[in-house]
């Protein structure tokens, strides 16, 4: 799975069909559709509590859909618990750096080699070729709780991709990062397909990178799918600027 | 069992030894005794570890498999069963208790957990007290595993072997997947999900393992106070000191629990007149005072030293750079 | 159980509801002490129980020096207890706010712990009794009969726990503790003290504690440890009512105090305990929000 030669077959490898959740009354994400191809790079975007980390919470297991279902490589997966969809081959990075405190780097990354392996040696080896990849091996031996976010940001990716997952999930990888370190971190994430893995990734307004890694945009607003398509086009629809526009209108400054 | 050799196994058998050397070293059975208890409570605080140091789930209610293994000993033995037939089902009967309320109580996060913890316990010491079938309140008597002229002797030998035999388990925990596992578990469940770790059964297992040896260091000291009541193996105050000698020590490390039992059951024995009346209050310091300032314990503390010493920590550029 | 079908009665079953219900509102008011201190602000205090412990020495001693009958000495017992309670809060709670919630019950239990030897030592372990004249009349409604001293009680508390739960629904303080409740970050930007306030919660849940103390006391023997089986009704109490849900603990002190004393005459005293955790226990697994709760249990 993690290696150079891939797959060019167009199959699906996810699709969401009719999906929805409602939290008490507040339906987040309503009947969302869209589909996704083997080695693709999708973005969803959308302003703030479109239902992006809802959809990733979704198809990751640690959120139910209500309605509608989702499949995975072929196999419903709506109802799976979290550690199984992991288990199945989906990867996610949470928006919210979710380190292993008092854990290494390098520990933090075996964890999710450790979903292959029993021993303590191979999953070493197997994190050390991962994080070679994402040049953060200098940092192995020092504890995730002092580093600072870009490099946090990458553990979270270290540890997804340890799991030799098929697809991963991006939420939010590059907000809070300086354009220079943003830039750095979509250039690894555009070589991911060649390692087999699907990314989606979820963005809310670090636009420059979506235009640069993205194949195709789904955007979402209010929980609904509003557009959907090349980068390109779908940046100038009309209902899409709305959505940003009308959005910020309507929220105080950050 | 990986990891464990070359100097380490060195020391690991020196200590070893050396403790068991002072069974012959000390002729006073008053001694003797309160060495038992040291290593026992070793061996308690090891198996804790567990699940509070290295799984984190901080339960206050262990003293339930301990008061499993003394009851078991005290009335298998009383229906005839053979004596170290009873201290092995003891820990059995005490595992299968583990493995059912283990369901129940995991699904539980943060404090509600601890809650329950306390609460089967507490339930456990109350039908003890009011049910004909352990005698309740009045107390059963337990037969001595030893006797004779080395009876604290032997007692501190088995309690010292039981002490090596949680530190070997907690060895093996720490070096293998399935410790980084619970320590996952531990650091922040949603990532340990993410990466496919089913949290609920990783933490049963860590009780499992923790009740067998806790039930077993039940059954070692009912035999050797050979009388046993509700209120002396089913107290809340044996989970707290449980738990609190691997907090004073170090959860989540080899040596914690060790350290802590020695210092504090040592400093319990030399303060004795005045320490036994208000040993409460100095427990209840002791803690204040560790979760204040030395939250890792005194080896975590240490630990965090040494790295601090070492310059461990990163710098704060780190990973900005790199393209 | 045979005993039951035996010897049931409408009478004895509606008194034993009347005693509950009785001992239910100071139950009421323990669970909302502790509803504010865990249900809003989540911090794990694991001492409830023993500064409820320390409110009635506070009362027993106004008492036992100073004559001062304790439906009069609980107020002081509240005052004193609010005051060593934000003092409490200061020291001991504030530093470890925000450390996980292993540490807070950690920190508690020792607090608890300090209290419990530490009135030990100072009063020693015997048992004390305090004998109110008003202890021993009773009314007479009907074939039901309801003692004068607990029927007080049971007004002195209904009275606070209608003021407590005006206070945080109405009052600026309140309100500005649920503000912090659902967002701390942003509530100083609001220009809110949150130590202040979360200081002034904890000092109020406490207080409440010390109150109730102060009215159980002339019902009970009166010795260090006697807070102690508090602290867990008191959380049975919050997880029946529901987190975060200051009514909620109020029925469900209600419910508590009805179920133990139904317990208790059905089945005997020392069952009433077992119940307790029984019940507790079956509410977290089927429905960890509570009664009245919101989604997070």
């Amino acid at each position: 799975m993690l290696s150079a030669d891939c797959c060019e077959d167009m199959s699906v490898v996810l699709h969401l069909e009719n999906v929805s959740k409602r939290f008490g009354g507040l339906r987040a994400v309503k009947s969302v559709s869209f589909e996704m191809n083997a080695g693709e790079i999708l973005f969803i975007i959308g302003p703030n509590g479109a239902g992006k980390t809802t959809v990733f919470n979704l198809i990751s297991g640690f959120l139910h859909p209500d309605e509608g279902s989702i499949i995975f490589n072929g196999r419903h997966i709506s109802r799976l618990a979290p550690h199984r969809a992991a288990r199945l081959g989906i990867g996610r990075t949470f928006q919210i750096v979710k380190p292993l405190r008092n854990l290494t780097v390098l520990q933090n990354v075996m964890l999710g080699a450790f979903m292959h392996t029993g021993k303590l040696n191979q999953a070493q080896e197997e994190a050390g070729k991962i994080m070679d990849f994402l040049q953060m091996s200098h940092l192995k031996d020092f504890p995730a709780h002092g580093l600072p976010l870009a490099a946090l940001k990458r553990l979270e990716i270290a540890r997804a991709l340890a799991t030799k997952p098929t697809l991963i999930l991006l939420d939010e990888v590059v907000s809070g990062l300086t354009p220079g370190e943003a830039l750095a971190l979509a250039g690894l994430v555009k070589r991911l397909p060649e390692w087999g893995v699907s990314v989606v990734g979820g963005v809310e307004h670090v636009m420059q990178v979506v235009m640069k890694i993205a194949d195709r945009i789904v955007v979402l607003d209010y929980g609904a799918k509003i557009a959907e398509g090349k980068p390109a086009d779908v940046v100038s629809l009309p209902v899409v600027i709305e959505a940003y526009l009308g959005a910020k209108y309507k929220e105080l400054p950050k | 069992m990986t990891g464990l050799r070359g100097w380490k196994l060195v020391i690991l058998i020196v200590v070893v030894l050396a403790s068991s050397s002072l069974a012959f070293a000390v002729q006073n059975d008053y001694q003797m005794q309160v060495l038992f208890r040291i290593a026992l409570f070793a061996a308690l605080g090891l198996g804790w570890n567990i699940v509070g140091g290295y799984a984190g789930q901080l339960s206050l209610g262990h003293v339930a498999f301990f008061g499993i293994g003394a009851y078991s000993l005290a009335l298998l033995t009383k229906h005839s069963v053979p004596l170290w037939v009873s201290v092995l089902l003891g820990a059995i009967i005490a595992t299968a208790f583990a493995a059912v309320i283990g369901r129940i109580m995991f699904r539980l996060r943060g404090p509600y957990f601890t809650l329950s913890t306390i609460a089967a316990a507490e339930v456990l010491r109350l039908i003890a007290t009011n049910s004909p079938f352990t005698e309740g309140a009045i107390g059963v008597a337990t037969p001595a595993l030893f006797t004779g002229r080395y009876f604290w002797k032997l007692f501190y030998l088995s309690a010292v072997t039981l002490a090596t035999l949680t530190f070997l388990i907690n060895f093996w925990v720490s070096q293998s997947r399935f410790g980084y596992y619970l320590m996952a578990i531990r650091e922040d469940e949603d990532t340990a999900s993410a990466v496919g770790i089913d949290t609920a059964s990783y933490k049963n297992r860590s009780l499992l393992i923790s009740a067998f040896v806790t039930a077993l260091g039940g059954s070692l000291y009912a035999s050797a106070f050979q009388f046993i009541i509700p209120d002396n193996v089913l107290t809340i105050d044996i989970s707290l000191q449980m738990a609190i000698i691997t907090m004073l020590g170090g959860a989540g490390t080899l040596l914690g629990p060790v350290v802590g039992a020695i210092l504090l059951l040592s400093a319990s024995e030399l303060f004795k007149n005045r320490f036994k009346e208000s040993h409460l209050l100095i427990y209840g310091i002791l803690i204040v005072v560790v979760v204040l300032f030395l939250p890792e314990g005194i080896v975590g503390g240490i630990k965090q030293l040494w790295n601090w010493i070492r310059k461990k920590k990163a710098p704060a550029s780190a990973g900005a750079t790199t393209a | 159980m045979i005993g039951f079908f035996q010897f049931f009665s409408m009478t004895g079953f509606f008194q034993a509801c009347i005693d509950g219900l009785l001992t239910g509102a100071l139950y009421a008011l323990i669970g909302m002490g502790l509803a504010l201190i865990f249900g809003v602000m989540r911090i794990v205090n694991f001492a409830h129980g023993a500064f409820l412990m320390v409110g009635m020495y506070v009362s027993w001693l106004l008492f036992d020096r100073f004559r001062l009958n304790p439906y009069v000495g609980f107020l002081a017992a509240g005052v004193f207890l609010f005051f060593f309670g934000y003092l409490v809060y200061l020291l001991l709670i504030k530093p470890i706010r925000d450390r996980s919630d292993f540490m807070q019950i950690l920190m508690t239990t020792g607090i608890s712990l300090i209290l419990v030897d530490g009135v030990q030592l100072t009063f020693g372990a015997d048992y004390h009794q305090t004998n109110i004249e008003l202890v021993n009349h009773t009314l007479r409604f009907g074939p039901f009969f309801v003692n004068k001293a607990y029927l007080l009680s049971f007004v002195i508390a209904a009275v606070f726990i209608m003021g407590l739960r005006s206070f945080v629904v109405r009052s600026r303080t309140g309100q500005a503790l649920r503000a912090i409740a659902q967002n701390r970050d942003v509530a100083p930007l609001m220009g809110i003290n949150v130590t202040r306030i979360q200081g002034v919660s904890f000092a109020l849940g406490i207080a409440v504690a010390g109150i109730a103390g102060g009215l159980l006391l002339p019902a009970l023997y009166l010795f260090p440890t006697v807070g102690e089986d508090y602290t867990l009704k008191a959380f049975v109490i919050v997880v029946l009512g529901g987190m975060g849900s200051i009514e909620g603990a109020a029925f469900g002190g209600l419910v508590l105090g009805v179920t133990e004393s139904l317990t208790s005459r059905y089945w005997g005293q020392q069952w009433a305990l077992i119940v307790d955790f029984v019940l507790f226990l079956l509410v977290l697994s089927v429905k960890p929000s509570g009664i009245f709760g919101r989604q997070r249990a």
